[in-house]
């Protein structure tokens, strides 16, 4: 017996064409990105506005990174990065979607294809540092918490007091 | 089997962690006539560039630096990284090369443990040492060009030299490879540790700390402000008593599809 009405499932993977059709760019390398432009979408969606010399310096000491151009205003609106020692490990950072551009995949895009990228250079153990709330968007993608008890670290430098 | 190469034992299997955090420095685990403690060496200190970055100190709120995430955000506010803090650095910079430790061991030797984040590292050594804390073999080859593509690179090295050797440098002394901890950076704002190890046979004195300590020094005075790592469950407070946090506001370490 067929059951009517819509079953809600998660959308598909954007495929590449799915991509071009809509207006969106997919670029693998920072040429032609404007890091003025980045820094907006990250100050968009909370991040700190950071100084773009140094964002450069990030860029060129990056292991793989994927950006979504928006082909019409020819912005980036999709950014993600990795770093890494090349063959064992890489972290993710930065991964953010213009808050105009959210909700249609193309995180999930921009994400699946730099996992694939990483895999492709031989790197097996791939990891980031996730805030609790977009949890739910990492895990679909295959990301555990603490697995086997592991758990992320950051060093906190104490606040001095000026005298 | 969980066979990713932490910040420390990576093999649950194994019974012995690489590190094993014990007290500091328990003087009593070794017999000696006397020991300094973190001599700056001051017969070869070659400074790092660090001496360009005048001491600054950021004061950016860390989780800001590696949120991954996003939001709908409507309002127009915007937060601004706060300029550097300049302040006076009371910490003493850290020479990319410096005694650690110095020993006069029960049969006349002298024992000096030197830190180093210069980087030189013999990668059998390092394949010796990895074996002797019972990691899973990595491919030479690999491991070479990890240590190569790491931002830093911190080792520990045992030198041992007779009493009546008053010559500098390693003419013919005995240096063995002991400790190890390496970093990965963007060179702005991230840097995460891995691979802290130290040689089972000097666990327990305070070397772990000390290599961590200084390697996270080092860090910080080239200006990184967001220093990570990930911890197996049994170093956890290792690392705690050195400044990090778990899970910091919340934010969890995520690995993809771990064995």
């Amino acid at each position: 017996m067929l059951l009517g009405g819509t079953i809600s499932t998660p959308p598909a993977s954007l495929r590449d064409e799915d991509l071009k059709s809509r207006g969106f760019l997919l670029r693998r390398t920072a040429e032609g990105l404007n890091l003025d432009q980045l820094n907006s979408v990250f100050v968009a969606v909370g991040f700190p506005r950071r100084d773009t010399a140094k964002i450069e310096v990030a860029l060129e000491h990056t292991d793989a990174l994927l950006w979504v151009e928006y082909e019409k205003t020819q912005r980036p609106v999709a950014f993600a990065r990795a770093t890494g020692d090349g063959v064992f490990n890489a972290i993710i950072w930065d991964v953010v979607v213009d808050p105009s551009f959210q909700s249609c995949g193309l995180g999930k895009a921009v994400m699946e294809r730099l996992i694939e990228d990483l895999q492709a250079k031989g790197i097996c153990n791939i990891a980031l540092y996730s805030e609790p709330r977009v949890l739910g968007f990492y895990r679909p993608l295959g990301f555990v918490s603490d697995p086997d008890g592991i758990r992320g670290m950051v060093f906190i430098r104490k606040q001095r007091n000026k005298k | 089997m969980l066979l990713i190469p932490t910040s420390s034992s990576s093999s649950s299997s194994s019974s012995s962690s690489s590190l094993l955090p014990q007290s500091f420095f328990n003087s009593n685990s070794y017999s000696s006539n006397h020991h300094s403690l973190f001599l700056p060496n001051l017969r070869y200190p070659i400074l790092h560039g660090s001496r360009k970055l005048k001491n600054l100190r950021l004061r950016a709120n860390f989780w800001e630096s590696i949120r991954s995430g996003f939001v709908k955000d409507n309002n127009t506010t915007q937060l601004v990284e706060p300029p550097s803090t300049i302040e006076e650095d009371t910490e003493p910079l850290v020479p990319v090369e410096f005694t650690l430790v110095e020993r006069t061991l029960q049969d006349g030797l002298i024992e000096e443990i030197i830190f180093s984040s210069g980087g030189e590292i013999d990668v059998y050594d390092l394949q010796g040492l990895c074996d002797k804390v019972g990691w899973p073999r990595r491919p030479l080859s690999k491991l070479a060009a990890a240590l190569k593509n790491s931002y830093m690179v911190a080792t520990l090295h045992s030198v041992m030299k007779s009493d009546s050797d008053s010559s500098e440098g390693d003419n013919g002394q005995k240096k063995k490879l002991i400790g190890m901890a390496r970093a990965t950076s963007d060179h702005a704002f991230n840097a995460t540790i891995w691979d802290v190890l130290v040689d089972p046979e000097y666990q327990g004195q305070g070397l772990g700390k000390a290599l961590v300590e200084k390697l996270v020094r080092a860090l910080l005075q080239r200006d990184i402000a967001n220093i990570s790592l990930f911890a197996d469950s049994q170093v956890v407070d290792f690392y705690q008593n050195l400044g990090f946090e778990a899970d910091p506001e919340g934010i969890k370490g995520m690995f993809w599809y771990p064995k």
